[in-house]
């Protein structure tokens, strides 16, 4: 199994990975077969098909936002480049990267970056910020049917109201990374 | 079947219930006088009617063994469904307490009336008859992902923890007995073994009746659960080489050796004899389409023997009853039909739940006896030992263990695996199986003490600690609103990761298996029509699965408010409460997977429920489902039964209990609790998937109105 997907994934093609990822090379072989054994199609790039048979992302509430959040804008195939690229935001942050500043862009991985992603999965329209709109529909994929549109909506209310520093009832980015979230994001 | 052995052994013990006459013979038609028989028994009452025929007549001799089985058994049940009664005792006392304290009552009252002892259990009893349904029931519903994903950790705790509590007891005994030389200067060091490696054993049962009051979450569980069912090759193996170390005149370190072989040779072998009587049984159940009535039987006759022959061979019973049951379980519900499924399930419950409750009885009236002999120093240093050397253990191997592991196991689960080692009835059957010797009796003692020491004392005080615990870690300020929705959407979005990536290490050998499983096992073993299974459709399933295991309550009333003024701290409550009951919590999943009382996992249920209206893709389908399928259900009472009955009112926001009331009112809500699904690609492009795959096995019943529903809301 690791050979074959080495000989398939050139070493420059890992370096520049590695370089760009911060993954290492052993992650990257793997990763690299589970892409393969995704890919059913065998032509080197995924579609959506390929993430919704992954049973446990089919009932995951946010399954099918997570898929799209690895299909860069208006496409619907993602390469083994893209797929690492999306990863790379959940690499755990090593602690002699913590001390590093001489990179002038900010790793993927950085705390930024990932809450980042997570405000991407709100925010559809991209507008950067969270209107009351997107954050039902986020809610309403959690929580279910269990729960009446009024109970929902003063839910949401609360949340814009608490964290909402600017007064224009809706979620900017700034005001979404100030929530410090409960139990910490855990290092994946 | 095994009813008629067991009251040959029980008839053995003369149990006599106060208060009956002494049995009258039938006269025989040629009027000869009744014999006289040794005891009284058999001598009918007042002779002055010798010719004429007997009217009304009392013969107790002859029903006498099943009888008082029978009334056993009553008794039990009778204090189990008392205790479910009261609502609040069971929250505070474990049921394992009370039915001890029940046991120790009737102990005391047959001791009374009879002045001897009670019957005591009896060890073949217990292992032939009493511990196989419960170890059956444990491995059925065992969850078969979560357990082989800790695999490795429970293998670590059941066998490295087990022989570093073995020795560390036995050897820390001895050290007592040197010191108390004057009282017992005659245990030797083989016999501080001895009882090191059964005082050592934990208990599957006690465990397992004490975590039914707690909420653990399912990775905690399942380590408990598995290293106590997996220590039992170790303890056993131990307990048996130690005995015959004792018969023989010297032991040398060959000895010591093939002693360690046989660790290994009795757990695998045990693990092969369950293998191969779960395929056999998986295979017969292939066959059974045309007397699908006695198809649970091979369920249970296949377990057995594999439980029986591992016995014969002297292997560990244990392991392969569990691993006959995890293998043949998932090709046997999928040949069986569904009425079978659920008859299998609900005996095994039954019949797990009356041996637990006869267990627990037993071992309170077996503490009432002549036999016993205290012993100060030595009771209370075992006591010591044993919390001592058991959270010792725990400390250090999870200190290793975590750096292998992914998600570490947190000091409270080290406590709480440390405080939930329980002694139960193994220990009690085992200490009575040792040759006699001349502190025997003070070993029964002991074991006795210990083992009402684990279930009452930390029995009741696990949860209040735990409790404490969790106290002490939320002494920061309650989460905002926002908070906790952020950090539940970061949870579903590193579950979801997590998935895409695939479990590292692990997945492999999995893929493998599951390869193997679909190539070989499924087409031979699984009857034809029923193969086609994509994997959509097992997540479906797993999706019912996890609907159950989730929280089942109808939310409370709250009254919806403006959106300008800030809310009040009632509020704020109640849409915590709402929150914390609503919102999925699949990966740090808190109620636990397996439940003595009620069954969690109910195909059946599910299957006619259509528990999918919390998909969103899906949720639109509610509306068709729930009126449709009502009245398909059936109004079954069991525990529990009412939170499913609710779940289906979920629109409503009052908890109603029968279905009558609901129907009408459902219709409303429901509308308004349309979703629009958020992705409408998705949802269809699922449904595609589904309902094609679906045309082929729409046979049997309740598949047809499967594959009818989806097809229909596909249209």
């Amino acid at each position: 199994m690791g050979s074959r997907a080495s000989t398939l994934l050139r070493e420059e093609e890992i370096e520049e990975i590695k370089k760009e990822t911060g993954f290492s090379h052993s992650q990257i072989t793997r990763l690299y077969s589970r892409f393969t054994s995704l890919d059913k199609g065998e032509n080197g790039t995924l579609s959506r098909e390929d993430f919704q048979r992954i049973p446990e992302l089919a009932i995951n509430p946010l399954g099918d936002r997570i898929i799209n959040a690895f299909f860069p804008e208006g496409e619907d195939q993602v390469n083994f480049r893209g797929f690492m690229r999306t990863l790379a935001h959940f690499r755990p942050i090593e602690d002699n990267e913590k001390n590093k500043n001489s990179s002038a862009s900010e790793p993927l991985n950085s705390r930024t970056n990932k809450l980042l992603f997570a405000f991407r999965l709100y925010d559809l329209d991209r507008d950067d910020k969270i209107s009351r709109d997107e954050l039902l529909q986020v809610l309403r994929m959690m929580v279910g049917v269990n729960i009446s549109d009024e109970q929902l909506g003063s839910i949401a209310d609360r949340t814009i109201q608490e964290a909402d520093t600017n007064g224009d009832n809706s979620i900017s980015f700034n005001e979404f990374i100030k929530v410090p979230p409960v139990d910490g994001e855990q290092d994946y | 079947m095994d009813a008629l052995v067991l009251c040959l052994l029980l008839s053995a013990y003369p149990l006599g219930c106060p208060g009956l006459t002494p049995p009258a013979q039938l006269p025989q038609p040629h009027n000869l006088p009744p014999a006289p028989g040794s005891n009284g028994s058999h001598r009918s009452l007042s002779v002055d009617l010798p010719m004429a025929l007997r009217v009304f007549s009392v013969d107790y001799h002859h029903v006498q063994a099943p009888f008082e089985i029978v009334l056993w058994i009553m008794l039990a049940s009778l204090a189990k469904l008392g205790f479910h009664w009261s609502g609040r005792v069971p929250a505070v006392v474990p049921e394992s307490c009370l039915l001890i304290m029940v046991g120790l009552l009737v102990g005391g009252v047959i001791y009374g009336v009879r002045h001897s002892a009670p019957p005591t259990l009896s060890a073949e009893a217990f292992f032939l008859f009493l511990l196989p349904p419960i170890v059956l029931d444990a491995g059925y519903f065992l969850p078969g992902r979560l357990f082989f994903e800790n695999l490795g950790t429970i293998l670590w705790y059941a066998v490295l923890g087990t022989l570093w509590n073995v020795l560390g007891i036995g050897v820390s005994l001895y050290g007592v007995c040197l010191l108390a030389h004057s009282s017992l200067g005659d245990v030797s060091l083989l016999h501080c073994l001895l009882f090191g490696s059964l005082i050592a054993a934990v208990d599957p049962v006690a465990v397992l009746s004490v975590f039914q009051e707690m909420h653990v979450n399912e990775q905690l569980h399942i380590l408990v659960f598995g290293e106590s069912l997996l220590n039992d090759a170790v303890t056993v193996v131990l307990y048996k080489l130690f005995e015959s170390f004792l018969r023989l005149p010297s032991v040398s370190g060959l000895d010591v050796l093939l002693g360690g072989c046989r660790v290994v040779v009795v757990g695998l072998g045990g693990l092969f004899v369950g293998l191969f009587f779960g395929l056999v049984a998986a295979l017969t159940s292939r066959f059974t389409s045309r007397a699908q009535v006695i198809a649970p039987l091979f369920v249970f006759l296949y377990s057995y023997l594999s439980y029986l022959t591992s016995e014969m061979l002297h292997l560990s019973g244990i392991m392969a009853i569990v691993t006959c049951a995890v293998t043949m379980k998932q090709y046997v519900e999928a040949n069986v039909s569904e009425r079978s499924n659920t008859s299998i399930q609900y005996f095994l419950k039954m019949w797990s739940s009356v041996s637990e409750t006869l267990i627990f009885i037993f071992l309170g009236v077996s503490t009432i006896q002549d036999v016993h002999m205290w012993s100060w120093p030595f009771v209370c240093s075992t006591l010591l030992l044993c919390l001592v050397w058991r959270a010792t253990g725990v400390l250090l191997l999870t200190a290793v263990v975590n750096k292998l592991r992914r998600n570490a196991v947190t000091f409270r689960d080290q406590f709480i695996i440390a405080y939930g080692g329980l002694r139960g009835a193994i220990c009690f059957s085992l200490v009575f199986l040792i040759d006699d010797f001349p502190k025997k009796r003070l070993f029964i003692t002991t074991t006795i003490v210990v083992i009402l020491f684990t279930v009452f004392v930390q029995g009741m005080t696990i949860k209040p600690l735990v409790e404490l615990l969790d106290v002490k870690r939320k002494k920061r300020a309650l989460p905002t609103v926002s908070e906790e929705i952020h950090s539940r959407l970061i949870d579903h979005l590193l579950a979801g990761i997590e998935d895409v990536v695939g479990y590292w290490g692990q997945h492999y050998w999995k893929d493998k298996f599951e390869q193997f499983n679909k190539k070989y096992l499924r087409r031979f073993l699984i009857r034809e029509e029923r193969q086609a299974r994509s994997s959509i459709l097992r997540v479906y399933q797993e999706l019912e699965r996890r609907e159950q295991r989730g929280d089942e309550e109808a939310p409370p009333l709250v009254d919806p408010r403006s959106n300008s003024r800030p809310l009040l701290p009632e509020e704020m409550d109640s849409i915590r409460r709402i929150l914390s009951r609503n919102l999925h919590n699949f990966n740090k999943r808190q109620t636990p997977a397996y439940s003595r009382h009620t069954l969690h996992q109910d195909a059946t249920m599910d299957r006619t429920r259509k528990p999918l209206h919390r998909h969103q893709s899906l949720g639109d389908r509610y509306t068709y489902n729930t009126i449709t399928h009502w009245p398909q259900v059936e109004d079954v009472e069991f525990n529990g039964s009412h939170k499913l009955r609710a779940g289906l009112s979920r629109s409503h926001t009052v908890c109603s209990i029968s279905p009558r009331h609901v129907l009408q009112d459902t219709s409303a809500p429901v509308s308004t609790a349309q979703t629009a699904p958020a992705d409408p690609r998705s949802s269809s492009a699922t449904a595609d998937q589904v309902s094609p795959q679906h045309q082929t096995p729409g046979g049997r019943g309740p598949k047809k109105q499967l594959s009818f529903d989806l097809e229909s809301e596909k249209k």
